[in-house]
């Protein structure tokens, strides 16, 4: 099946809150209750804001495209840029215990979704990401 | 986003309001490193009634304004946070290194 949703949007943060609408509703379509769908919004946006610092380096103007679709009693992600690759074994978060600013995206994302695929493709990154219904997100310790 | 700061005895109180994220929380750190480097506040109090949304970038901030409050011996605390903000909070681990009190009355009463 193809994806239902195609987002194509600027890499400029003023348009996070958008992005942000378009999944936490798509999510709720596919059947997520109020907290998942939270959660999984907050796993896309990290992810974009991520592909805005790190792949974009800061600059607003770069191409992002976003693709959405259920499968799988789930919710499949998929956020295409063609900005700077990043390595699996660089991709590390922070630890937690070190209280300090930063690195905690990852973490963030990690936590949320039931599966976390990064692609660093010829002249593109793939991050696809699935989150299954009945996957609780557990949070604090 | 709307960001006030506002004096109630030896506490100055940051009320927040929008979303923060990675479009915005440069000026609520901003803000929070200003009270407490160059004004040298006892207490900075951040008012989050009305914050909706948070993100890391959001989280980072708060994590560097009271990082900064321990290097000058000053308080940080945090109240009125959202469901959507206090599960950013423990999704991070971070909730429990911070003051987070209900409400402004608790927050001013803290010892």
């Amino acid at each position: 099946m193809d994806y239902a949703v195609k987002l194509s949007f600027p890499s400029d943060p003023r348009y996070l809150g958008v992005v942000r609408g378009a999944v936490e509703r798509f999510a709720a379509l596919t059947g997520f209750d109020e907290e998942d769908c939270r959660w999984i919004t907050l796993a896309v946006h990290e992810a974009l804001t991520n592909v805005i610092r790190h792949a974009y380096h800061n600059q607003h103007d770069q191409p992002v495209e976003l693709r959405l679709r259920e499968r799988d009693e789930g919710m499949e992600v998929v956020m295409v840029d063609h900005g700077t690759g990043v390595k699996q074994e660089e991709m590390c978060g922070r630890e937690l215990d070190d209280v300090r600013p930063g690195g905690l995206g990852l973490h963030m994302i990690r936590e949320i979704m039931s599966e976390t695929q990064y692609l660093p493709l010829e002249g593109r990154n793939e991050l696809h990401l699935f989150k299954k219904r009945g996957s609780k997100t557990s949070v604090g310790e | 986003m709307n960001i006030v700061t506002r004096q109630q005895g030896n506490s100055t109180l940051v009320d927040v309001q929008g979303d923060i994220d990675l479009y915005n929380s440069p000026e609520v750190r901003k803000i929070i490193l200003e009270e407490l480097k160059e004004k040298k506040v006892a207490r900075l109090i951040v008012n989050l009634t009305g914050v909706r949304y948070i993100d890391s970038s959001g989280v980072a901030s708060l994590v560097e304004g009271l990082k900064v409050s321990r290097s000058m011996s000053s308080r940080f605390m945090l109240y009125g946070l959202s469901p959507a903000a206090r599960e950013v909070l423990e999704l991070s681990r971070l909730i429990r290194v911070f003051e987070v009190y209900g409400t402004e009355q608790e927050a001013l009463q803290a010892k």
